[in-house]
């Protein structure tokens, strides 16, 4: 070995064990337990990267929990301190990030991450740790299979079934104004194609014909060539797997082509506020299922619309609806098993508790099997008079089903 | 088997998506020819382009094609500027391989900083004409990626003519072909390498405009242009334009066809087929001359 | 050096929690692959921006090797290895028969295809539903599993050191190394240059899919868009050339500043893309001002301090000699006279 050599060496050694021993220190103390600790929440959301918008509104749903609860004195009469991180949109940073939340910063509870695509990884980590996973974003049916024992969905439905109601509907047609053929076309992700294929398998079922079935990679902007395939089919039917400028850029592809279908559905984007001006207000028609609307008059709904608009200045939306609803979830777990902390046994009662009982939240009650997929369903709402209305189900309808669809 | 109005379609959008392939990989093989280097920032500047004219729009609501007004002559001067400041300073040893590495990082730069102004949210410019079209032959036709392709047709043009018919242009070719000899002839090559560089950054204003018309943008999506973008120059030959631009309408026109059959992920597989293809059997590319021999 | 392989075997044990091992995986992990990219990068010269496919392809392959084929974890996992370097043969048939430009060209397009193909053929790889990858120890406890991951790459890490080293010092690394600095005259001298890179590449190929499949078998869910990402592959280049390709050790410590740095700003600063931007801004400032890294920065610098610079001469280049012949100036003049051939071009 040469001096150089040993030198770089020795250079190299020294980095690498000051790094070792800084990443050793400081960390966060055992949290013991005491009557006016706070009950600090550990979640990881995507705040950067391209889950971003969404991961906002998860986070704006959460912090409007913490204040609401924390405005009424607390839980268990102990204020509650929200620990968020933000993921980056990846699925190796969730990880870490619980592991941190969990390991070093001694959180007392988790609440989930957004998307699917982080949902399943970071469940793990919890379940490995034995911690109660209640997620607002998880729905594909993925997240189901992974065999997770902590896991619970806080929205409506999972993806597979958003569009129950309007499966039924559709099958309940008189067979002339039934649509005979129908096009898909969804994006590859787990939640996106869930939605549409959930009804593809129901109206496969009942007999209508699938014509195009077409899945796009996140990253498509251009639709052209999708919109021809479809347009081309003459389908009576359009069914959109999408999230929202996927869904927003085939619609306007869509109508370059001047294709004008009877019935048109999409998932996520036409619930969206921004879509009737994205779309040139051409929304007429349009359907879309969502597991939340700021009409609903469930108890706790009225006070988180009113004191969600007082905190942020505008309405909040499904994605804050779900955070929102997650917390509602935990706290009813906390409240009835009486503690809120790390403690294996803790954990256990609060887990246990949430597979016996129902919860009141924002979007209704809900109620989980064993794999933790909630067992209620999704209303189905339509562009009518330049509005979104509820259409179904029947007893929560603001306006009636336009079928079929006035052209685009 | 889809039908003869559908493939007609197709063709039609091949040829439009060939367009803007073929403006911007002219822009890349710009930079090759003059400098040897692989500028992955490219599409980089092209999403740059098209998030200024996003901007525009949204702030004042001006036409976008009113931004090439400054992004055209802001994007010649940053080439200008990046290759005398930064690739002039490289060891010329190392020049292709580092070279790849600092618009590489520049990439990253301009991604991050798009990303910490206008988030990860996919933006498009709202348009009136957004969802007019024309009829062409039983094929219906967008009126933006009609823009669009015109925007690139004319670009292109422009930059033929000014490569075959002005002292600029000759001195331009003449310093791609053989630099010694151009300087040797009294070109002042590096200022020549310096305008050809901005020559090449001015295409991906025109082309980012061009995008912004009719797609999404995000500060990742430039990931999804570079692959194929360097499939076309490497298939065209580097360094040689028309190469490029044939490469471009071929491929451009091949991921169209094969959309009817195949989903759009394998679609795109085209452009890589086409490039292992094009080095296992013709490492020069099928219309590159005695350049890219040696790359 | 004993101290430094005490300090990182005793680590485990100094960890306050599962959650400072798993940052220390995550940057021994980022120093298997940095050195293991190093076997092309350092010995070579030619820069590959499509590392990530590897390690992605290894993950992959090591995953379905044990869920569909049913192997054990660990025979899938050189299993796995084995098939990459096979097909790191035809890529790198295709990428090394052009010089320079067509190589980084064909290293990215790697990445993007092999994203591409594994979104898209879902029945198989599961597509953007993910993959699960079984625990290779069920029933350990999370925190042992960390350790065991821990140690298992670490014992990694090692094996790539001395692969690295002991082809440093054979006849097959000076031939490479003269590829690196002149390849025309170390093809006219008979050094059989095509196949010497060949086999680096797949060499480097595939300790970079054994630490992709490890780290699959360690994180257990595997997802195209993370696996086969072109900023994994640029991290392996940054923390090489940071550290300085021509080093044993250089990769290694490039992976300890980049791994710690990207977790300390990520701790500190969160929320804002600007990681990327910080990556990029470094990435360039190695490039424009130290292309050897800071070991010879830093080395160059003790050294004049101390008057014992004395170094074999393969291990410098012109640029360097200067330097130490008492010029100093961390940059040196383009196109100085010893460097003339590629101005040629």
């Amino acid at each position: 070995m040469s001096t150089t050599k040993r030198l770089s060496w020795r250079v190299a050694a020294l980095a690498s064990a000051t790094a070792l021993a800084a990443s050793g220190c400081g960390s966060g103390g055992g949290s013991e337990d005491s009557p006016d600790d706070p009950i600090t929440i550990g979640v990881s959301l995507p705040l950067t990267g391209d889950f971003s918008e969404p991961g906002k509104g998860v986070e704006r749903g959460y912090k409007a929990w913490a204040k609401i609860v924390n405005d009424k004195g607390g839980l268990l009469g102990r204020k509650v301190e929200l620990k968020i991180l933000d993921d980056q949109s990846n699925a190796d940073r969730v990880v870490s990030d619980y592991e941190q939340l969990i390991g070093r910063d001694q959180v007392d509870l988790v609440f989930g991450p957004f998307s699917t695509r982080l949902v399943v990884p970071s469940a793990r980590v919890a379940e490995e740790y034995g911690l109660l996973f209640v997620e607002p974003a998880g729905a594909a049916p993925e997240v189901f299979t992974q065999g997770f024992k902590n896991l619970f969905y806080a929205a409506p439905a999972v993806a597979n079934d958003h569009y129950n109601h309007l499966a039924d509907h559709i099958l309940a047609l008189p067979e002339a104004e039934r649509p005979k053929t129908v096009a898909y076309a969804a994006m590859d992700d787990p939640f996106a194609q869930g939605t549409a294929y959930g009804l593809k398998d129901k109206l496969e079922k009942g007999g209508i014909k699938t014509v195009v079935d077409e899945v796009y990679p996140p990253n498509t902007t251009d639709f052209g060539s999708i919109a021809a395939k479809i347009a081309s089919s003459k389908a009576d039917m359009v069914v959109g797997g999408s999230q929202y400028q996927d869904g927003v850029n085939l619609i306007v592809a869509l109508q370059q082509l001047n294709y004008q279908p009877k019935m048109a559905a999409f998932s996520t984007a036409p619930t969206e506020p921004e879509f009737a001006k994205a779309i040139g207000n051409k929304t007429e028609g349009i359907l879309a299922p969502t597991g939340y609307t700021q009409q609903a008059d469930y108890p706790s709904n009225k006070e988180f619309v009113e004191k969600y608009t007082e905190q942020f200045g505008k309405a909040p939306e499904e994605d804050e609806a779900n955070a929102y609803t997650t917390g509602q979830v935990v706290a009813a777990a906390v409240e009835a098993a009486e503690c809120a902390s790390q403690d294996e046994e803790c954990q256990s009662k609060l887990i246990d508790w949430l597979r016996e009982n129902e919860v009141e939240t924002v979007v209704g009650p809900l109620k989980w099997d064993d794999k933790g997929r909630p067992q209620s369903a999704h209303m189905i709402q339509q562009w009518v008079d330049g509005e979104i209305q509820i259409v179904l189900p029947e007893e929560q309808k603001e306006a009636d089903l336009v079928h079929p669809k006035p052209k685009w | 088997m889809p039908s003869a109005s559908l493939v007609f379609q197709s063709i039609v959008l091949g040829v439009l998506l060939g367009g803007l392939y073929a403006l911007l990989a002219a822009g890349l093989t710009l930079y090759f020819g003059v400098m040897r280097v692989v500028m992955i920032a490219h599409s980089a500047f092209l999403i740059l382009a098209a998030y200024l004219a996003w901007y525009a729009h949204r702030e004042t609501g001006i036409d976008p094609l009113l931004t090439l007004l400054v992004t055209v002559p802001l994007f010649f001067a940053a080439g200008v500027a990046m290759q005398r400041l930064l690739l002039t300073r490289l060891r010329p040893a190392t020049l292709t391989m580092m070279s790849v590495l600092l618009t590489f990082s520049i990439a990253l730069v301009i991604e991050g900083l798009l990303g910490y102004a206008f988030s990860g949210t996919q933006r498009r410019i709202r348009l009136g004409y957004s969802s007019a079209s024309l009829e062409f032959f039983g094929a219906r036709i967008a009126v933006v990626k009609l823009i669009a392709f015109g925007m690139a047709a004319a670009a292109l043009l422009g930059l033929y003519l000014l490569m075959k018919h002005s002292r600029f242009g000759q001195a331009l070719r003449a310093t791609i072909q053989h630099r010694e000899a151009a300087a040797l002839l009294g070109i002042d090559t590096d200022r020549i390498a310096g305008y050809g560089f901005g020559l090449g950054l001015a295409t991906a204003a025109v082309g980012g405009t061009a995008l912004a018309l009719d797609t999404t943008i995000y500060p990742s999506l430039h990931w999804h242009w570079i692959g194929p973008l360097m499939a076309i120059i490497v298939v065209g030959g580097l360094g040689s334009v028309p190469g490029a631009a044939i490469a471009a309408m071929a491929l451009g026109m091949t991921q169209s066809l094969l959309q009817l059959e195949l989903s759009t992920t394998w679609a795109q597989t085209v452009f890589y087929v086409a490039l292992f293809a094009t080095l296992a059997v013709r490492p020069q590319g099928f219309f590159g001359g005695r350049l890219a021999q040696r790359f | 050096m004993a101290a430094v392989v005490a300090v990182a075997l005793s680590f485990p044990s100094m960890a306050p929690s599962p959650y400072e091992l798993t940052v220390g995986i995550a940057i021994v992990n980022y120093a298997v692959l940095s050195t293991s990219w190093n076997f092309v990068g350092g010995f070579t010269g030619y820069i590959s921006l499509g590392h990530g496919a590897f390690a992605g392809l290894g993950a992959y392959t090591t995953a379905l090797l044990v869920t569909k084929a049913d192997l054990p974890s660990f025979a899938a996992l050189f299993v796995s290895a084995a098939l990459v370097a096979v097909l790191a043969v035809p890529v790198g048939y295709a990428a090394l028969r052009v010089r320079g430009a067509s190589f980084v060209i064909v290293s990215i397009a790697l990445v993007l295809i092999m994203l591409l193909v594994f979104q898209s053929w879902s029945s198989f790889t599961g597509g953007s539903r993910g993959l699960v990858v079984p625990r290779p120890f069920p029933g350990m406890l999370r925190s042992e599993h960390h350790e065991v991951f821990y140690f298992l790459f670490l014992a990694l890490l090692a094996v790539a050191l001395l692969t690295w080293w002991i082809i440093d010092r054979s006849r097959f690394g000076m031939g490479l190394k003269a590829i690196r600095e002149d390849e025309d005259k170390a093809q006219s001298l008979g050094t059989p240059t095509y196949t010497y890179k060949l086999v680096v590449f797949v060499v480097s190929a595939t300790f970079t899919a054994l630490a992709g499949g490890l780290y699959g078998l360690w994180f257990g869910d595997l997802d195209p868009v993370f696996q086969f990402s072109i900023l994994s592959g640029a991290y392996m280049v940054l923390m090489a050339l940071l550290g300085g390709v021509r080093h044993l050790y250089g990769p290694l410590l490039g992976a300890v500043i980049v791994g710690y740095g990207l977790e300390y700003s990520k701790l500190e600063y969160g929320d804002t893309p600007l990681h990327l931007v910080f990556a990029g801004l470094l990435l360039g400032v190695v490039v424009m001002f130290m292309p050897d890294g800071v070991i010879p920065a830093a080395t160059g610098l003790i050294a004049r301090v101390f008057k014992t610079g004395e170094t074999s001469i393969r291990e410098v280049t012109a640029a360097e000699l200067r330097e130490e012949r008492g010029q100093g100036g961390a940059e040196p003049a383009p196109g100085s006279p010893g460097q003339k051939r590629e101005v040629k071009q």
